[in-house]
């Protein structure tokens, strides 16, 4: 049978292929094993941190210690202590310690999607190295726990906006309203009638405003004669003939008389002086005397007289009664 | 042959591939076993089961990781779990897929051959004949090949996973090499102490059931020369159900 020939033919260097191929395999599966080890870390020195947590819930065997992003080094065990908290053993290498500081603060945080991270922030990197074996808390940050609270708050929240926009809600009322403004706005009387609601009042507003223009007008015209009024007064106070000129004839009268008077009293004192020397002659003196007082009476009635008319006359004198066309 | 329960058919047939297994077993456990004849049986069962098809192999299960691969690791870029593509990779492809992909292409290629093998010597009572002549079969023939079937799927399985490393890393980081630290970090999550222990052990299981199971049908043969292509269905059917078991109970201890 042809098939059989190459099912028995041995071929040439047999043993040579068959220890190449399993060299190779061997090789290989060596090292990679090898690789696998190293990347376990098991040619490493590493040294030992234990973070102490509340609750260990999403720690894991193998998982990361990030520091900056960065993978620094890997939960080696997980423990209960007697003193019922979670005991997290994390095997740092001996290049990667320098990140780790003795104020570094570490957290486990959980997220939505995807495994829990535990995280080491060191503030200040010239602070001491942590020492080997160390023992932090681990500040929990729980994403999940966070969400019936979350959902609670965002319930409320929705039925108060439920309430607001429902049927008869308030959001429903202040549209109707503004639909009332805006169409009130749109109407006869415009703003006017959207700012107080009633068309009547609104006309009222109307009113008022064309009686304002209606007063206005009608103070124009008063304006206008209290011109002419305060002009014929300048005529009459300060024009020809006026008072002030009235006044100034008066006044000089007034000084004449004035004038008159002082010439009267020195024919007195002459008199007196005369009655004075002449002493016993009274009885003959006593015409002249009779003469002089009616005089004297005269000067002064003319005076009283004057005095009156003055008055009468000034324009400025409270009492004075000036009758204005 | 009887023409008894189907059921009870299966479960004897089952029974004389343990019972082949654990004999099998035994004479590897022998010094007497390791002699000169039975070397040159292994070499020459390696040699057609691994060196012969080893470039086409390669070729397929490089394309095959490929594809995978690609799959992968864009469909994580897609949801945002890049970071966990590659250990899905790791632990999909090379820990689970490549080992069964080989131990079925390597089924396919030498189970069927080996249980044809003995079906026809059965058959022909050429075995008959050389027990007659004193000689002892399953030292002589049937541990060789059993083991060297074992030694020639881990060979494959362990070439072909290389090749699908070498590939993820390629799809995940291009050729930079500052991608090295990230992959050593996800090869030290996949390959712990258990998982390369599990790897072995089943590639060499995988090897074992690919020669034992088909011997075993193969023996079952009668004298007549129809009952070899019945014998050699049937091996090859509880070679995949075999499989199968094996990989699912694989699956069944690492993952829970």
């Amino acid at each position: 049978m042809d098939i059989e020939s190459p099912v028995t033919q041995v071929p040439k260097h047999l043993q040579f292929r068959v220890a190449l191929l399993l060299a190779i395999t061997l090789v290989i599966a060596v090292g990679f094993v090898a690789y696998a080890l190293y990347a376990r870390g098991v040619f490493e020195a590493v040294q030992r941190l234990t973070l102490v947590a509340d609750n260990a819930e999403g720690a894991s065997v193998r998982m990361d210690l990030t520091f900056s992003g960065f993978p620094i080094g890997v939960v080696r065990r997980i423990t209960l202590g007697d003193d019922g908290k979670a005991r997290i053993e994390i095997d740092v290498p001996l290049k990667e310690a320098k990140w780790l500081r003795s104020s570094s603060v570490f957290t486990l945080e959980r997220g939505l999607v995807g495994g829990s991270k535990i995280r080491v922030f060191t503030g200040n990197l010239k602070d001491p190295p942590l020492p080997d074996g160390a023992v932090r808390p681990v500040l929990r940050g729980d994403t999940t726990e966070e969400i019936p609270q979350l959902v609670a708050t965002s319930r409320a929240i929705l039925e108060n906006l439920e309430r607001l926009t429902g049927t008869g809600g308030a959001l429903q009322g202040t549209l109707a309203n503004l639909q009332t403004l805006s169409e009130r706005m749109s109407g006869r009387h415009g703003m006017l009638g959207a700012v107080f609601g009633a068309d009547a009042d609104a006309a009222k507003v109307v009113a008022s405003i064309e009686r304002a223009n209606a007063l206005l007008a009608s103070l124009e015209r008063a304006s206008a004669r209290l011109d002419t009024l305060i002009a014929n007064a300048d005529r009459r106070v300060l024009g020809d003939a006026g008072v002030l000129e009235q006044t100034q004839q008066a006044v000089a009268q007034a000084q004449a008389l004035l004038g008159d008077l002082r010439g009267s009293l020195k024919k007195l004192d002459a008199v007196l002086l005369e009655a004075q020397g002449v002493g016993a002659n009274a009885k003959a003196a006593t015409t002249d005397l009779g003469k002089l007082r009616s005089e004297i009476d005269e000067s002064v009635r003319k005076m009283t007289s004057l005095i009156d008319e003055v008055n009468r006359k000034w324009p400025f004198r409270r009492e004075t009664e000036i009758t204005l066309p | 042959m009887t023409a008894a329960n189907p059921f009870v058919e299966w479960l004897v047939g089952w029974a004389r591939a343990v019972r082949f297994a654990g004999l099998a077993l035994a004479t590897a456990m022998s010094p007497s076993a390791y002699r000169a004849e039975t070397r040159d049986v292994a070499l020459k069962q390696i040699y057609f089961t691994a060196w012969q098809v080893l470039p086409g192999f390669l070729l397929f299960s490089a394309l095959f990781s490929f594809v995978v691969i690609e799959i992968s690791v864009n469909a994580a870029r897609g949801f945002g779990l890049a970071p966990y593509a590659l250990e899905l990779v790791m632990r999909g492809l090379v820990l689970e897929l490549i080992p069964l992909v080989t131990a079925l292409f390597v089924a396919l290629r030498s189970g069927a051959a080996i249980a044809t093998e003995i079906g026809l010597m059965k058959a022909t009572g050429e075995l008959e004949r050389m027990q007659a002549a004193g000689t002892d079969t399953l030292e002589r023939e049937f541990v060789p090949r059993v083991a060297a079937t074992a030694v020639s799927m881990f060979s494959l399985t362990v070439l072909s996973c290389a090749i699908a490393v070498a590939l993820a890393y390629f799809a995940m980081y291009g050729a930079s090499p500052h991608g090295f630290a990230d992959f050593t970090r996800v090869v030290a999550l996949v390959f712990e102490r258990a998982a390369l222990g599990g790897f072995v052990l089943k590639c060499v299981v995988f090897g074992a059931l690919v020669a034992v199971i088909p011997i075993a049908a193969g023996l079952h043969a009668t004298a007549r020369l129809k009952s070899v292509p019945v014998v050699v269905l049937d091996g090859m059917v509880r070679l995949f159900f075999a499989l199968g078991a094996v990989e699912v109970l694989a699956l069944a201890v690492k993952y829970t």
